[in-house]
């Protein structure tokens, strides 16, 4: 059942327009997020619900009858609104301000009942504001006080629970304190909430919206949502979007840096595994070097690493040895390439032949990266060992960390 | 709503009452308090036209007249005054969420004055509380008008506008009193407030102020939900435009009938909700009515103080030279916050 429905709607501020042909709808009980960069409309989209903006055209439904129809009060014993912390001029204590959520009940001659009260109570125990009922608003902190403005909106006893970017001003550890108390309200409430921080979003909301300009780009699941190429397209960033390891919620990792000048003279061949190469693989992406790599099996992490840079990979099969066409493709980039780094990685029979092929390639200039902290781990009963040797005494050069690689590579050219 | 607090309105109710006994039994002559309830009085009331209301004793002698003719009205119209000046500036704190607010520094206050000047001026003092509660209305919109700006009224803008607003209607008023000689003394006594030419008359007008005081009071709760702010105050279900459309013609009332009875008294409605704020809290269901008791105490004992010891000074001059440095102090405390 559709709890809100937007049909249709154009707002503006004066004659600035903020949001363009909206149509969206929340289900009853579920969790909606809005995301989108700065100025794409998301605040105003959650005061056009909230009726604090009125729309052009179109129209805002809550529990199919329009939002034009609802007095005041009714409208706040339907729908509660957390703000991004407030600025509160007089000292109220905690329970004042809670309290408050009950004004769309209490008649102007009345005062607070007992209901009134218990409800008021039950809304601090569960945000964890109960100790503090009786402390001014301005000795608590921000974190506190936001958990007291979800209370207030609690007792409003809302079917609609509106945030906006409620958590933002927090650290890290009450965002998801209040994203816990908020997600155990489904079933009953239906959440609307503006996210900046997209992985908050995917893994609290059942459904994620995108803005861009005005326009939704965007519905559906996070996984549909937040993907490489939206990403790019609305916020304009490079990212990898890869399944959290235990939620399975997708998670964004911008890549930070984008790409420098090209180097396209220098090309470098690079063999890894076990994740041993990632942090090189990005920095010669990053410093503009055309790298090649392999062979590396596609479950390997860095296979997920040069996928992601979209760097040329020999590929083989997971858990097998590496095939003679893999072995003539890896023969050709290291032919091409101006170098050849070996990170310390793994060595079994299934990829000793990456470093058997170097055995017979004399005039290559040879990086090993081999520092501290990672090192070769010889599962062959000694032979790789004695090939890394003898690639040592023929002249290869060894290096401990990444930007001594670079600047040999450099030094190379 | 805790008992603590609530215990300070009888209190305030005690102290105001006796106040005024105070009020009544204090000055240049001393008569004793005792001759008022003297039982062999025997009292009427008389009503005619020309002379108005008199409820006096017969055979009633000069003390008699001091103290009941002059005093008494006095005590009651100062609490009346400092009652609605208070709630008024009580009211607008609490609206502009600015504890810097007050119908004197606002603009209200010489609006009031500058409607009773008019009238005085053109109908010889008829109508004069009508014209200063339209002179009032008039200025309070005026600088809200001024100072909205998208929904949002600055605390910067609201007592700039308040202070322009203040000085033009000023410059009316010296413009009345510059062509108007004749009534120059009366007008005078608009711009400094005082209550020496008050009678039992004025108190009858007075009236009027607890009605507005409870009107407002009806509005205590909305009031603290809008003092969190417009928006927040409309998700909790509060008509916000409604509301402040209520308040500010409330607060004009109440400040038009004060100015009516004793002119432009200043910072009174600036000192005691502050004041009482520190001690009850900002819960405006208690804070309105002991914000209320204060005022009139306050101003009761600022015109017995003055009419004692300083040969009746307009009573204005007494509050703005504690109340000024008051606002100064506010002042700096908020640029240093």
């Amino acid at each position: 059942m559709k709890s809100v429905e937007i049909i249709n709607i154009d707002v503006s501020y004066g004659a600035k327009k903020i949001l363009e042909a909206i149509s969206l709808y929340a289900d009853k009980g579920e969790i909606l997020g809005i995301i989108g960069p700065n100025g794409s409309g998301k605040t105003t989209l959650l005061k056009a619900m909230s009726r604090i903006v009125a729309p052009d055209s179109g129209e805002v439904r809550l529990n199919d009858q329009s939002l034009a129809t609802f007095n005041f009060r009714e409208l706040a014993q339907q729908i509660a609104v957390v703000p991004q912390d407030i600025a509160i001029s007089f000292d109220y204590t905690v329970r004042e301000i809670v309290m408050m959520g009950r004004h769309p009940y209490i008649g102007r001659l009345s005062s607070e009942t007992a209901r009134d009260l218990e409800v008021c109570d039950r809304a601090m125990h569960l945000t964890n504001v109960a100790h503090l009922a009786d402390s001014s608003v301005h000795e608590i902190s921000g974190g506190e006080r936001q958990r007291v403005l979800i209370a207030r909106a609690l007792t409003q006893e809302p079917k609609v629970l509106l945030l906006d970017e409620a958590t933002s001003n927090l650290d890290i550890s009450h965002q998801i304190e209040i994203l816990n108390i908020i997600r155990d309200l489904t079933g009953s409430v239906t959440v609307i909430s503006v996210f900046h921080d997209l992985n908050l979003a995917a893994c609290y909301c059942d459904r994620l919206i995108m803005l861009k300009e005005k326009k939704i780009v965007a519905v559906g699941e996070p996984e549909d949502v937040l993907t490489r190429e939206t990403l790019k397209a609305v916020y304009g960033i490079d990212a990898l979007v890869k399944p959290h390891p235990l939620t399975g919620r997708p998670y964004v990792l911008p890549i930070y840096e984008r790409t420098a000048k090209d180097r396209p003279t220098e090309r470098v061949h690079v063999v890894c595994g076990g994740g041993m190469g990632s942090d090189l693989l990005y920095a010669l992406h990053k410093e503009g070097f055309r790298v090649s790599a392999g062979v590396l099996t596609v479950l390997d992490t860095d296979y997920a690493t040069v996928t992601a840079l979209g760097i040329p990979c020999v590929a083989e099969a997971p858990f097998c040895a590496i095939s003679p066409d893999a072995r003539s493709e890896l023969e050709r980039c290291i032919d091409e390439a101006h170098a050849v780094v070996i990170t310390a990685m793994p060595i079994g029979w299934g990829n000793i032949e990456n470093i058997r092929i170097l055995e017979r390639r004399r005039n290559k200039p040879i990086i090993l990266l081999n520092s501290k902290t990672q090192s070769f781990q010889d599962f062959t009963g000694g032979e790789a060992e004695a090939i890394v040797r003898g690639l040592l005494d023929r002249g290869a050069v060894e290096a401990e960390r990444v930007d001594r690689v670079l600047q040999i590579l450099r030094e190379t050219a | 709503m805790s008992r603590r607090r609530l215990i300070a309105v009888p209190i305030l109710i005690c102290i105001l009452l006796a106040s005024m006994i105070l009020a009544v039994a204090l000055g240049p002559t001393s008569i004793s308090i005792w001759s008022l309830f003297n039982p062999e009085i025997t009292w009427t009331i008389i009503w005619s036209p020309e002379t108005g209301l008199i409820i006096r004793p017969l055979g009633y002698d000069a003390d008699w007249m001091i103290l009941w003719e002059i005093r008494t009205p006095r005590a009651i119209a100062a609490a009346l005054v400092g009652c609605a000046l208070a709630v008024a500036g009580t009211a607008m704190q609490g609206l502009f969420k600015n504890s810097m607010a007050d119908p004197y520094i606002l603009g209200t206050s010489a609006g009031g004055s500058l409607g009773a000047a008019l009238s005085i001026v053109l109908f010889a003092g008829a109508g004069l509380p009508i014209f200063a509660f339209v002179g009032a209305a008039i200025a309070t919109f005026t600088v809200y008008t001024i100072a909205r700006q998208g929904g949002k009224i600055p605390v910067e803008t609201l007592l700039l506008s308040g202070v322009a607003l203040s000085m033009l209607l000023s410059a009316f008023l010296s413009f009345l009193m510059y062509t108007s000689g004749r009534s120059l003394h009366q007008i005078m006594f608009w711009l400094m407030g005082g209550f020496w030419n008050v009678s039992w008359d004025d108190v009858f007008v007075a009236i009027l102020i607890p009605i507005g005081c409870v009107a407002i009071y009806l509005y205590a709760r909305d009031i603290n939900i809008i003092s969190l702010g417009e928006e927040d105050a409309i998700h909790l279900g509060v008509n916000v435009e409604r509301l402040k459309q209520i308040l500010l013609f409330v607060s004009a009332f109440l400040t038009g009938i004060a100015v009516s009875i004793a002119g432009a008294i200043g910072f009174v409605g600036l000192v005691t909700p502050h004041v009482m704020r520190l001690i009850v809290g900002p819960d405006h269901r208690i804070l309105l009515p002991a914000a209320a008791l204060a005022g009139g105490i306050l101003l009761v004992w600022s015109d017995t103080l003055t009419r004692t010891f300083a040969g009746d000074m307009p009573v204005g001059i007494l509050t703005a030279c504690f109340g000024a440095p008051f606002f100064i102090y506010l002042l700096r405390s908020r640029m240093k916050a």
